[in-house]
This record gives C-alpha cells, structure tokens and sequence, in this order.
C-alpha cells in the first residue's frame, strides 16, 4: 500500500485517479461493494443499529488486529494475543472481584482494577521480546510459549469458570449509548430515559455506541505512531531489512521489545474492555483463535508476512471486511455451512482481483 | 529477521571436531533424548515399550501434518488448511467405503478403492491453494485460510450433524493391529491376529501398522526433499524466488506440487484418522495444526523458507509428543501443564541458540 | 558465562517439571472428562467429594483442548499407563472411536461407567461389542432439548418465530439437543424455528450471531441457547438489542453468570445438568460394585435428569447445589 509514486506512471485505466484509488485501497473499495450488495440481499441490513453492532462488536478484533500490525510488520508474529487477552479479562474480573470483597467503593474498584490490569498486561509482551531479542528464539515459538503460559494463568486465576458477580455498571458502560432518540419526540445522553418501558425498546435509535469514540481514538492514535515520529519509521525499517537498520544506529532490540510489549499491551486492553462489554471475566477458550482472524485481517488489509508492510488503517478495514462478509450473508439467508464456503471464496475473489493491479502497490 | 536459517542453509552438518560439537549441532536430537530420560525417571510409567508405542501411535496424525507443512513452509508459505482438509478426508474415507461395503464389495477391496479415492481427491484442496498462490499470487495465508473455511464447509454439509461412521471391522483391525504379538510366558506369538486370551492376561504388542505405515509414508518424503531435483527446486523457491526463476526453475508448476503434496499429505493423515478412530469428523485436525507448525518450527525451519528438513522436524513433533506424554504421566494437573509446555518450550529454542553460539 | 547460563537453564527446567507433583500412592479411581469447561470442573468436583468420602484414590486426567477423540484417547491412554485402576469414569467424546480402547481397558481388568455421554446407542443392557461398561451416567441431550422447546412453548403461548443459538457442530451432545429442540419445535404448528447458528465456544460470536438473527428476523420471540458460552453470548445479545422481555430466553448450562442473568430479568429459563451427581452417583455405584461383584446389580442407565431454574425459585437454598461453581 505504499508505492505511491509508482503509480503516477501507469497508463490508462490504472494511471487515473479512479483506478489508482481503487488498487491502493481495495480492500475499502471491496468493503463498499460489499455493503452495497448485501444491503440489495440482506435483510434489514442497510441500518444504523445493524452497523452499529457490528462494528461494536469488533472492538476487540480491531485492538487484536492492530496490535498484529506492530509486529507482522516488523516480521514476526504474535500468536499471544488471544490468551493474554483472555488473561487480563480474568485478572481484572478477579482484581474487581477482590476489591469488592474488601469494601472498597464499586467507582474505586473498578478504576484501581482497570488501570492494574492494563500495568500487568505488559509483561507478557516483556518476557516475550525479551526472550525474542536476548535469546533469538523465533517470534512462532516464543509467542506460542506464551500462549500456553497466559491461557494456564488465566484458567488458573479463574478456575476454568466464567467470573460473574461484578458490578452491573460495566455492562451498562461497555455496551451504552451516547445518544437515545425517540423520533419526535425526545433526544437523552448516556442512558434510556428512565421509566422507558422496555416493550418499547424498538421504537428508539440509539446512536453511537461508547465503544466506537474509543475504538477511534485508539486507531487514530495507534495510526499516528505508526505513521509519523520515529517510532513508526523503526518499525517500518526493522521489517524491510533488520541489518540497515541495525546499520542506520537504531536500537533494534530495544525496539522489538517495545514493539512486542505494544501488542501484549493492547491485548491487554481489548480484555479490560471485554470485561465492559460481557460484564463478566471471561478466558479465551481453544476455538477461539483470535489470533488466527486477527493476522488475516492484517494480511487482507494488505501487509506481507514477511514483514515491511502494513497500515493501521488498512488492518480496521480488513477486520470490517471480514465481519461484514459474516453479517452479510448470514442476512442474506445463507446458512451457517454454506457460508464458511461463500466466506473462502469470496475472500479469495477479492484478493484475486486486489492482485490484479501490479505495482501498484 | 534474528534467525540464523534464514534463506539458502539446508541441514547444517556439524563442523569441527568430536563428539561436544556433534552434539551441539543436534542440540534438539540431545535435548529430546534428555527429556525422555528425565520423564522415564520423574513419570510413572513412562519408560517401557508400551509407552514408546503410544507415543509413536498417536503422535502420527502431527507428523504427517508437520511434513505436509514443511514442505510448504521452506518455499516461504504456510498452509493453515491441512487441519480441515484431514477432517475432509476423514469423512470422505469412511463414506465412501461405507458404501461400497454396503453394496456388497468384499471389505478389504472396498478399504483399498476408498483410500485411494480419498487420496486422489485429497489432492484437489491443495491443487486450488497452489493454483491461488503460485498463478493468481494471492498470499499462503490468505489461500489457506479461504481453503479452510470451503472444507469445513463441505465436511460439514457432507455429514449433517452425524459423525461419518460404518467402517468394517477390518479397518479398526488394521486400524488397531500390529505387525506382532507374543503373549509372554507362552510360547505363542503371531502377526497381525490378536491372540485370544482371558480377560487380564498380559499380551504384548510390538510395532503399531499405522506407525510402519507412516514411517514408510514419512522415509519417502524425505528422500524426496533431500535427494530429488524437485526437493532442491523447493529449497531453491524458499531461499530466492528471483534467482530461482534465473535458474531455470519452473516455479509455478513447482508451488502447485508442493501445496497439491502437502494437501495429499494430510488426505494420508486424514485416512489414518478414520483407520485409528473409525470415525470422521469436519474438524478432526483442527487442533493439530498449532503442533504440526510448531514442530517444523522448532525442529529449525525459518518461517520465511530455505531450511528445514524432515528429520529435524520429525525431532521436533517428538519433542512436543514427549513433552505432552510426560507431563500428563506425571500427574500434571491441566493447567499447570499448559504453562509448562510453554516455559519448556521456550527454553528449549534458547538453549538451542546458546549450544549454536557456542560452537 | 554461556555454560553457566545453560546449567540454570537446565537445573531450573528440571525443578520445574519436578514441582507439579502427585503423590506414588497406589491410584484406583480415573476421571477422563470430556473436554476442559466448567459442566467437568463441577464433576470433577462431585467426584473429587465422593472418593475422599469413600477413601478412595482419585485420579484426574487431563482436559481435552477440544472435544473429540483425537483429544482425549492420547490422555486416556497415556494416563491409564501410568497404573493399573479398579474404577474408570469417562466421558467419551465419540460413540465409536471410544468402543475399541475401552473395551482394552476393560479387558485388562478395569470396570468402567461411562458419564455424560455414551458409546454405542447408550444401551449396555443388551448383548453387544459395546454392553461392558457397568452403566451409563447421564444426560438425555436429546430430551433436553425437547425440553427447552416445550418450556419456550409454554413461555411464547405456543407461537412465534425462534432462533438456536448453538456452539459446536462436531461435539455430539451439542448435536443431540439441536435436534431435541428441532423436534420439539415441530410439535407446535404456531411456532417456527428461523435457524441455528454455531459459534464454535466463542461467545462473542454467539453474540454477534444473535444479533444478526434478531437483525434478520425481528419477530423472533424466543431464544435458545444451547451451551455456556452460546447461552452467555446469546441472552447478553438480547440485552444490547434492547429486547429484555421481549424476547424470551432458555438458558443451557447454570454457571453464575446465567443465573446472574436469570435473577436480573434478562433471561427467563435455565435449564442445570447435573454433573456433580452424575460424578458422585458414578463413584458410588463403581465402588459399590467393586467392593461386591456377585451380588450387586448396577443400573444400566441412570439418567438424574435436569433442573429448571426460572425467576420462582432461582433463590431457593435447595436449588443452590445445582449452580456449577
């Protein structure tokens, strides 16, 4: 996604604007069409709460995908991301749980165990980038050690049961609006107006899930690092050639391991938050394999596992893409087995056609 | 990337003198010869015959699928489907051998015709994910994963909610079977029959069919990596894909024989699976896929091709196989143990890389 | 430096390894559960009371990762090695694959009663290659399923659209109480069942899935959800919609979070297995038998049934017992 000047000499179709927009940026371009098709197939597709809630409940995929970025970037990969959410999920249910039992106001508890969670959840990405850089053991297996080592703790911590009893706040928060509307008739901030009788839920727009301004913070924030400051720019340079940059004096190590902490950090993150959403502590079971999705989103947003390529942005847009392909189709009245087949395909069709446009890129 | 592998070293042979530096440069054969010493002594029951059998016995679904995917990871690629396409394969066996059974086919033909069904058909996943890679450039991971999804898919469509099931005897015989038995303190021993013996008496079974099976299957890949023009054109594809279209290197054709190999590969472990377990279900690889990389990984393969060889990789699934087996006899608790394998695991590769600097 | 460095390394991996301990002591008792989730860390609990009741030594295999006989059979195997037991319990996760090694087992001198699941039809009691366990312990998913229908029925007025939230094609309980409530469903003309969705255990899946379905169809009245994770992700899909009371929810499973649910109004059903029992009702009667093989008849099928948790008695002290904790 990054030959831009290559693109000025094309010819023809591929020299225009148009064509060019569509090459560096298909996998939006595909996203479009998509939406588009499935609103013409899908039922009750084409709408705000139907939108909503998918892109609210990607909120975690997108945390997991950009922390993919960092490191598939670099070259490497996490394959941590999906337990060492699952642990801080479960550490903060239980810190919560602690703080609750010892009296400890809900306001306080919850805030104390958020922000300890978050502090923890960087030491798996240090004992991982650590072990990476000092000893050169492969990105697979460190991150794959890991793994076993955060699902362990996290089962351990919650004893292989889902950890409920925390305070109803958090779902409220997690999964709250900002807006509520009764069309005509009223607009409130931040929750249903009370005495709101529930049979009649349907009639309201809520607009705005809490979720989405942090999830764009995030990005936005996440996107900036990447992209300017030298940060982004060591990133960029360790993943194209580790021994120029070595050679141009960065700090290689140094920054693997801050890379690798980043990833753990914002798996971390997007366990704090699933405790917001499901308001329970929740491990992350073996089918999960959210570290699966969230390097294919990476890689449908266009980065190479080899590493050098990749954009914040690029990956949102591969994690939308393949949400939206599911909502689709399932609204369009495919079924569950069919539909991992049309998902294959279609993904398939779509970088086909993204690799169509050589050099482009 | 910090991997000494990376792009063009195929088995390091060791150089220097002597046994220390033969040694280091095995350092993963010594380190899984070390940790079957130390769980013959730390587990119960680990260090007899029966054991070794066991390991070897259910540990050949991993070794297939790690062959399999050697030969895709040293051209650079993975393949993310062999989990579901051994599951595919699972189904597809025993339906079709089912049927042809039920038609009145004398079982051991039918057994033959349906894994050789299978087999070929088992080679149509892996020609679509060459055919994606190699002609339309669509990235491994990408292929793989869409290829998973189209044979979960299928599979499932296939069995409807009811494991495929309905083998003959013959195959959970064969399935089961070893090549000899001796009932000890008789003098009576045969091939292949189970001798008939009261209830609690004591045979002993030498040499599992499947695990001869998949030694053979296992021997004759890796001559084909090491010793063929095509295993050096794979090599070749792994280190420097421009320099092998330089050489003359028929590239395409040779990606699409070796995804088209390692999805036959995994039909040959998906057969095994319905010979093993008489049963097939969609995702009845899914969960030895992690191992089977994991094992090409550790036995030294670099992610980006080049290097790797089977043996080490045969060394590497053991030592996972090892380590599994071991802890579970020694009364690991469940989550204990999966911390355990993970910090093992991981000093196991750093103390690789110690040995290595070292020499 | 490097060498001293290796000898820690090394030292430190045999201490490791050597920490996790289990006593020599001579075990007789092995659990193999199904797979690792909470419905087998409370029968494994039920046991666990029952042998120190009975004096007996238990041993505990590991979980499975995931459900099904590539699973489990390696740790079966691997952990009968380990020595001989009097009493197996298991719970086989495929009717066929399970039919030949346990009958090894059996065959060196190991009784066995299967809990949760069965091999074979579940019918020990005829003459077959699958009668030698002592019994089968356990629940009728199939029943169950019916149930849910029948009890969702009664909660809609017998009309209206549902939808199954389920968890795992490839796992056959899960199988068998789709097709119970299928079943179940078909018997009240008024009432249609939109579709089944499998979310694999992961419940934000099952979340996203309801909402599609609820975004597809929104006159669905009734929700089902089949298993732990799909009921959690299910009724909390509910929640977001908006549509507490609106729709009707039929809990699988009562772990504290379904029941958390039932107390606050977002759910109007849960259904609680029995695993504590079916482990303790397991040990006893293996013991039973153990202690006097001529003259004790073990049952071959004891099905100790479910428990419905609804708002009435979800408070109830005697109902405790049900909750999985």
């Amino acid at each position: 996604m990054d030959g831009e000047s290559a693109a000025k000499d094309k010819e023809g179709f591929l020299g225009s604007g148009a064509g060019r927009f569509l090459a560096m940026n298909w996998a939006l371009c595909f996203l479009a069409l998509m939406l588009v098709i499935f609103s013409l197939t899908g039922q009750n597709f084409l709408s705000i709460n139907n939108f909503q809630n998918v892109v609210h409940l990607q909120t975690v995929p997108f945390l997991l995908a950009s922390a993919e970025t960092f490191v598939i970037i670099t070259g490497g990969i996490d394959l941590s991301v999906g337990f060492v959410m699952g642990l801080a999920s479960v550490f903060a249910a239980k810190l919560i749980q602690v703080f609750l039992a010892s009296g400890m106001g809900v306001d306080a508890a919850i805030l104390l165990s958020v922000l300890i969670a978050l502090a923890a959840s960087v030491i798996p990405g240090l004992v991982s980038g650590f072990v990476i850089t000092r000893f050169k053991v492969p990105p697979f297996i460190a991150t794959l050690g890991m793994w076993g080592i955060a699902n362990g703790l996290a089962l351990k911590i919650s004893q292989g049961y889902p950890m409920a009893g925390l305070p109803d706040k958090l779902p409220g928060i997690g999964n709250g609006y900002l807006l509520y509307v009764l069309p005509g008739r009223f607009v409130s901030f931040f929750a249903k107006p009370d005495g709101f009788p529930d049979s009649r839920i349907r009639e309201l727009w809520r607009l705005v899930p809490f979720s989405l301004p942090f999830i764009i913070a995030a990005l936005f924030a996440l996107a900036f690092a990447l992209k300017r400051g030298s940060f982004g720019r060591h990133t960029y340079a360790i993943g194209g050639s580790m021994d120029a940059s070595i050679r141009s004096g960065i700090n290689v190590d140094a920054h693997l391991v801050k890379i690798y902490v980043l990833s753990s950090f914002l798996s971390g993150l997007a366990g704090v938050f699933n405790v917001f959403q499901t308001g329970i502590g929740n491990y992350t079971t073996f089918n999960a394999q959210y570290e699966f999705f969230a390097v294919a989103a990476v890689v449908v947003g266009g980065a190479s596992l080899a590493g050098g390529k990749g954009r914040i942005w690029s990956s949102a847009v591969g994690v939308l893409v393949l949400a939206f392909l599911e909502n689709g189709l399932a609204l369009s009245g495919v079924l569950p087995f069919y539909r991992y087949i049309a998902v294959g395909v279609l993904l398939v069709v779509a970088v086909v056609i993204d690799k169509l446009f050589p050099d482009v890129r | 990337m910090s991997d000494n592998n990376a792009k063009g070293a195929v088995a390091p042979a060791g150089s220097g003198r002597g046994i220390s530096s033969f040694l280091r440069s095995r350092w993963i054969l010594v380190f899984l010869v070390l940790e079957s010493i130390f769980f013959c002594f730390r587990s119960e029951g680990f260090s007899n015959l029966n054991t070794v059998q066991m390991l070897l016995y259910y540990g050949v679904l991993v070794f297939l699928l790690s062959v399999a995917e050697l030969f895709v990871i040293v051209t650079g690629g993975i393949d993310l489907s062999l989990g579901y396409v051994l599951g595919f394969a699972s189904i597809v066996s025993i339906k079709i051998i089912e049927r042809l059974t039920a038609a009145g086919l004398d079982p051991g033909l039918s057994l033959l015709v349906g894994v050789a069904v299978t087999l070929l058909i088992g080679l149509l996943p892996g020609l679509v994910n060459g055919a994606l890679v190699a002609y339309l450039n669509v990235p491994p991971f990408i292929a793989t994963f869409s290829m998973l999804g189209v044979c979960h898919g299928i599979s499932e469509l296939v069995i409807n909610g009811v494991y495929a099931m309905g083998l003959p005897k013959l195959a959970s015989d064969i399935g089961a079977g070893h090549f000899l038995y001796v009932v000890p303190g008789s003098s009576s021993s045969s091939f292949f029959q189970r001798p008939e013996v009261e209830r609690g008496t004591a045979v002993l079974e030498i040499v599992p069919n499947i695990v001869v099976v998949t030694a053979i299957v296992v021997a004759v890949f890796a001559f084909v990596l090491a010793r063929t023009r095509f295993g050096r054109h794979v090599y070749a594809l792994g280190g420097n894909m421009d320099a092998a279209i330089r050489a003359g290197i028929p590239v395409k054709r040779r990606l699409l024989g070796v995804y088209a190999l390692s999805s036959f590969l995994a039909s040959v472990a998906g057969v095994v699976y319905a010979f093993m377990y008489v049963s097939g279900k969609a995702d009845a690889g899914a969960s030895l896929l992690l191992d089977a990389i994991a094992a090409v990984v550790i036995g030294g393969a670099s992610m980006f091709g080049g290097s790797g060889t089977v043996g080490r990789t045969m060394v590497g699934a053991l030592i996972i196989a090892v380590l599994d087996m071991g802890l579970r006899m020694s009364g690991t608790p469940t989550f204990d143990k999966y911390i355990l394998v993970g910090v093992i695991l991981i000093m196991a590769v750093i103390m690789e890389r110690y040995i290595k600097e070292a020499a | 430096m490097k060498k001293t460095v290796v000898a820690v390394l090394v030292v430190l991996m045999i201490a490791l390894v050597a920490l996790p301990g289990f006593s020599q002591a001579k075990p007789r008792i092995l659990f193999m559960p199904g797979v690792a989730d909470p419905f087998y860390y409370t029968m494994e609990k039920g046991i666990k009371a029952a042998a120190a009741k009975a004096g007996a030594d238990l041993v505990v295999a590991e979980y499975p990762k995931a459900w099904g006989p590539e699973n489990q059979i390696p740790i079966l195997q691997a952990t009968i090695a380990r020595g001989k037991f009097d009493l197996l319990l298991i719970a086989p996760t495929s009717t066929d694959a399970l039919k030949a090694p346990l009958k090894a087992i059996y065959d060196k001198g190991t009784e066995i009663i299967t809990v949760d699941t069965f091999i074979g039809d579940g019918d020990y009691s005829k003459a077959s290659d699958y009668s030698f366990p002592l019994s089968y312990i356990g629940s009728d998913n199939q029943l169950g399923g019916k149930q849910m229908a029948e009890q969702l029925a009664k909660l809609l007025g017998e009309k209206g659209k549902v939808y199954c939230q389920a968890t795992n094609p490839d796992a056959s309980s899960v199988q068998d109480r789709v097709k119970g409530f299928t079943a179940g469903v078909a018997e009240f003309p008024k009432m249609k069942l939109v579709g089944v969705e499998w979310c694999q255990d992961i419940q934000q899946k099952a979340q996203e899935q309801t909402l599609a379905a609820l975004q597809k169809d929104k006159d669905i009245v009734g929700i089902f959800g089949l298993n732990v994770f799909s009921a959690q992700g299910a009724s909390q899909a509910v929640v977001n919609a908006g549509l507490t009371g609106a729709v009707k929810m039929c809990l699988w499973d009562a772990t504290l979070d379904n029941i958390a649910s039932l107390k606050k109004g977002n759910c109007d059903l849960v259904l609680a297995q029995k695993p504590g029992e079916m482990g303790t009702l397991g040990v006893e009667w293996g013991l039973k038998y153990l202690k006097d093989k001529k003259n004790v008849k073990v049952p071959k099928k004891v099905i100790p049934g479910f428990m419905f948790f609804t708002a009435q008695n979800v408070n109830d002290a005697s109902m405790a017992q049900y909750i999985y904790q």
